[in-house]
C-alpha cells in the first residue's frame, strides 16, 4: 500500500475524498428528490385522466362499456396516448381493456378494498405494477359507479420516462464529478501548499543551523498564525540554546584558563627545581609549594564537579526541616573566627521558628561562601549584618557587609564561574573563583533563589530566598 | 601488618605502596580484581585497599564475593566519585570505610591506623608529648607546668593532633574530625588556617621549642623535633 508520508499530498488526498463524498451524497439526494417528484407528478395526471376517463365511459345498449375515445383527437398530454386501461367489476370480471393494453392483464385480480383505499381522502389507490412483458407500470385504482354498476378503473403509465430522466439527471450530474474533483484536487493542493510553505523554508534553514551559528533564527511568515506561533516558539528555542552554549564555551575557556594557572605554576616550579641540585629544606620547599597547587586545582575540579552535577540534576537532595536561624548562626559560629582576625562584627538577628525544608549540608555550604565572602571584602573593623525574615512563602536570609558597592552591571555576574570583579586582588585573597558559583547552585537546587543588591549602609547585601518549609512538615 | 593494595593505575600504587611500605607496612600490589581474589584466598592479610574502578570486574563486585565467601577482612574502598551513593554502595557491600581520590596519603594512613585500631582497648585519659600534657577527662592542657588558655575548639584540634602525634593530618581530616564538617571547602581551609595560627600562638608562642610544625603542601604535625 502506498503511504502518503507528505502532509501536502495527505492534505489533498483528504480534502478531495471529503469533496467527492459529498457530491455522490448530494447527487443520490438530488436524485432521489427528482424521481419522487416525477413519480409524484405521474400519478396526479393518472388521476386526473381516471375523472376524464370516467367521464367518456359509457354502457353501449348491446351491454357492453365503451370508452368514446373520439375525445382525443385533441390530445391534452403525451401521456394519455401511453395510457393502459382496464375496467373491471368489483369481481373480477373484466369489461374493458384498452388497446395499449394488447389483452394483456393489468394489475391481476382485484384485492379487498383495491379503489377504495384512501389516497389523499380521495378513494384512489396507487401502486407498482410489472406487465407480463416486464414494462414497470404506475397504476391507479378507482371504485366508480355509472348508474348503478360499480366499475373498478385501473389506469397505468409506463414509468420508462420517469427512469430514462432521472438517469439522464443522474448522468450529466455525474458526468459533472470527475472535472470537479480534479479543479478541487488542484486547488486543494495548492492551498496546502501554500499554507505548508512557511514549514518548508523554516526546515530549510533549521538544517542549515549548526552550532558554529546558533545566532541564526527560523523566519516567521505571519507571526499570528500557527506557523508563525511553532517558529516564534523554535526561534525563543534557540535563543536558550544559544544562550547557554555561549555560557558553556565561555566556561570552558574560563575553566580551562584557570586550571592551566596551577598546572602552570606546578610545572615551572618543579622545572627549577630540578635544574641544580638542592638542599633537602629546598626539595621539601619545591614539593610543598607543588602540593599546594595540586590543593588548589584539586579545589577547583571539586567545585566544577558539583556544579556540573547541579547543572545536569544529578544532585540528590537529602531533605530536612530546620531553622534557617539555626543554620546561619551554626555557618557564623564556623567562620567567625575570619571576622574576628579581621576585627570585624557578625549581628545575627531574626526569628528562630522560621524553618526551611532543605539539604542542609548543601545549603551550608552555600551560605557558607556568602558569608565569607562578606567577611573577605568587608573592610576591616567593619559590621556584617545577617537577617533572617519571612517574605511570603520564602525564608529570606540576608547577608549585608560594609565592602564596596558592586556596580549593578556586575551584581548578576559575580555568580558565575571564575567571574572576577579584580583579578590580581581575589587571587591573592586565596580565591578560586567558583565560592559564589557554587554558594548560587547550592541554593538554587535547594528551590531557592539569591540575589544581590546595594545595601543599605553602603556596602552590597546578598539576598538568599529559600521557600519556606509548610507547617506540618516533618 | 600487612596490605593488599588492588589499583590498576600503576604510578599510584607504586606511589602508595612505597609510602605505606615507608611507614612500616608490607604491601602486596594487585592490579584486577581477579589476582586480588585469588591472593586474598592464598594469603592472610591485614587490610585490602580496593579501587572501585578497575578493569573488567569493579571493585565493589569483587567485595560483593568477597564477602560472600566469608572473608571478613578489614576493606577501604578507595573511590574517584564522591557522590554520596557511590559512598552508600561501598559501605552496603561490605566496605569497612572509603576515601575519595584524589586524597592525601597522610589521610590515607591515618584511615588504615584507625581500622587497625579498632579493636584496641579504648583511649588513655591524659596524653603526652615533651613537656606538653592534655588532660582529657578535665580538658586542660599545660606546658612546662603552665596552663594554656584554650577555647573548646582549640582544645579539641590540639588532641586530635596529639593523637595522631608524630604524623601529618591534613585540612581534610581536621575539618572532618575535629569541625565535624561532612564537606570540605575553601572557607572552612581558612578557618582551619586561622585556628591554627591562634593555636600555635597560645601552644609555641612562649617556648624555644616548638611543637607545631606546618607540612606545605600537606598540613599539620605535632612532634618534639624540627622536621
Amino acid at each position: 500500500m502506498l503511504r502518503y508520508t507528505n502532509v501536502r499530498h495527505r492534505l489533498t488526498l483528504w480534502y478531495v475524498a471529503v469533496f467527492g463524498l459529498m457530491l455522490l451524497l448530494f447527487i443520490l439526494g438530488a436524485t432521489m428528490l427528482e424521481y419522487w417528484q416525477l413519480t409524484r407528478q405521474m400519478y396526479h395526471a393518472e388521476i386526473q385522466d381516471v375523472e376524464t376517463a370516467e367521464g367518456l365511459l359509457a354502457f353501449a345498449p348491446d351491454g357492453r362499456l365503451v370508452l368514446h375515445e373520439e375525445y382525443h383527437n385533441y390530445p391534452q398530454s403525451i401521456l394519455l396516448l401511453d395510457r393502459y386501461m382496464e375496467v373491471l367489476t368489483p369481481e373480477g370480471h373484466v369489461l374493458l381493456r384498452n388497446n395499449k393494453l394488447q389483452g394483456r392483464d393489468l394489475g391481476g385480480p382485484p384485492f379487498p378494498g383495491e379503489g377504495l383505499a384512501s389516497y389523499q381522502q380521495r378513494s384512489y389507490h396507487q401502486r407498482r405494477v410489472r406487465l407480463a412483458d416486464g414494462t414497470r407500470l404506475l397504476l391507479i385504482s378507482h371504485i366508480h359507479a355509472i348508474g348503478s354498476q360499480p366499475l373498478l378503473i385501473r389506469l397505468a403509465y409506463s414509468s420508462a420516462p420517469i427512469e430514462h430522466g432521472v438517469l439522464q439527471f443522474v448522468s450529466l450530474l455525474l458526468l459533472a464529478v470527475p472535472p470537479a474533483l480534479l479543479l478541487a484536487g488542484v486547488a486543494g493542493y495548492r492551498m496546502a501548499r501554500k499554507a505548508l510553505q512557511p514549514l518548508d523554508n523554516m526546515a530549510q534553514r533549521a538544517e542549515t543551523i549548526t552550532a558554529s551559528d546558533l545566532d541564526q533564527r527560523l523566519p516567521i511568515e505571519n507571526p499570528n498564525d500557527e506557523l508563525g506561533r511553532m517558529a516564534r516558539v523554535l526561534n525563543e528555542l534557540l535563543q536558550r540554546l544559544q544562550n547557554s552554549f555561549e555560557t558553556l564555551k565561555r566556561f570552558t575557556a574560563d575553566a580551562s584558563h584557570e586550571l592551566r594557572t596551577p598546572l602552570s605554576s606546578i610545572r615551572s616550579v618543579g622545572e627549577v627545581g630540578l635544574q641544580r641540585l638542592q638542599t633537602p629544606e629546598q626539595y621539601r620547599d619545591i614539593i610543598g609549594s607543588m602540593l599546594e597547587e595540586v590543593t588548589r586545582l584539586t579545589e577547583m575540579v571539586d567545585g566544577l564537579l558539583s556544579i556540573s552535577r547541579a547543572d545536569a540534576g544529578q544532585v540528590v537532595l537529602h531533605r530536612t526541616r530546620f531553622s534557617a536561624l539555626g543554620l546561619a548562626r551554626e555557618v557564623v559560629a564556623l567562620l567567625g573566627l575570619l571576622a574576628e582576625e579581621k576585627g570585624q562584627q557578625i549581628q545575627i538577628e531574626g526569628d528562630a521558628d522560621l524553618s526551611v525544608n532543605a539539604d542542609r549540608v548543601v545549603l551550608h555550604r552555600g551560605l557558607a561562601n556568602i558569608v565569607e565572602n562578606a567577611i573577605k571584602y568587608g573592610p576591616g573593623a567593619s559590621c556584617i549584618s545577617i537577617l533572617v525574615a519571612r517574605t511570603g512563602n520564602y525564608v529570606d536570609i540576608s547577608v549585608e557587609d560594609r565592602g564596596e558597592t558592586i556596580q549593578e552591571d556586575l551584581r548578576e555576574k559575580i555568580f558565575e564561574r571564575f567571574f572576577r570583579i579584580d583579578v590580581s586582588r581575589s587571587r591573592q585573597a586565596g580565591g578560586s573563583g567558583l565560592g559564589l558559583a557554587i554558594a548560587k547552585w547550592a541554593i538554587e537546587v535547594n528551590g531557592g533563589s539569591v540575589s544581590l543588591q546595594p545595601g543599605q549602609h553602603g556596602g552590597n547585601l546578598f539576598l538568599v530566598r529559600i521557600p519556606a518549609a509548610s507547617s506540618g512538615v516533618t | 601488618m600487612n596490605i593488599l593494595l588492588v589499583e590498576d593505575e600503576r604510578k599510584l600504587a607504586d606511589a602508595v605502596a612505597e609510602g605505606l611500605q615507608g611507614e612500616g607496612y608490607e604491601v602486596t600490589l594487585s592490579p584486577s580484581g581477579e589476582d586480588a581474589l585469588s591472593s586474598i584466598r592464598r594469603v592472610h592479610f591485614d587490610l585490602v585497599l580496593l579501587d572501585v574502578m578497575l578493569p573488567r570486574r569493579s571493585g565493589l563486585d569483587v567485595l560483593g564475593d568477597m564477602r560472600r565467601t566469608g572473608l571478613n577482612v578489614p576493606v577501604l574502598i578507595l573511590t574517584s566519585r564522591d557522590s554520596i551513593e557511590d559512598r552508600v554502595l561501598g559501605l552496603d557491600a561490605g566496605a569497612d570505610d572509603y576515601l575519595v581520590k584524589p586524597f592525601a596519603f597522610v589521610e590515607l594512613v591515618a584511615r588504615i591506623r584507625a581500622l587497625m585500631r579498632r579493636n584496641l582497648p579504648a583511649a588513655p585519659s591524659s596524653l603526652r608529648l615533651g613537656d606538653l600534657t592534655l588532660e582529657l577527662d578535665g580538658r586542660t592542657a599545660t606546658r612546662g607546668g603552665r596552663k594554656l588558655e584554650l577555647t573548646a575548639r582549640e582544645f579539641d584540634l590540639l588532641e586530635y593532633l596529639m593523637l595522631n602525634c608524630g604524623s601529618v593530618v591534613s585540612r581534610e581530616m581536621l575539618a572532618r574530625e575535629v569541625w565535624k564538617q561532612v564537606m570540605r571547602y575553601t572557607p572552612l581551609d581558612n578557618v582551619i588556617d586561622v585556628q591554627i595560627t591562634r593555636l600555635r600562638r597560645k601552644l609555641d608562642g612562649d617556648f624555644q621549642k616548638k611543637l607545631l610544625h606546618t607540612v606545605r603542601g600537606v598540613g599539620f604535625v605535632l612532634r618534639e623535633d624540627e622536621p
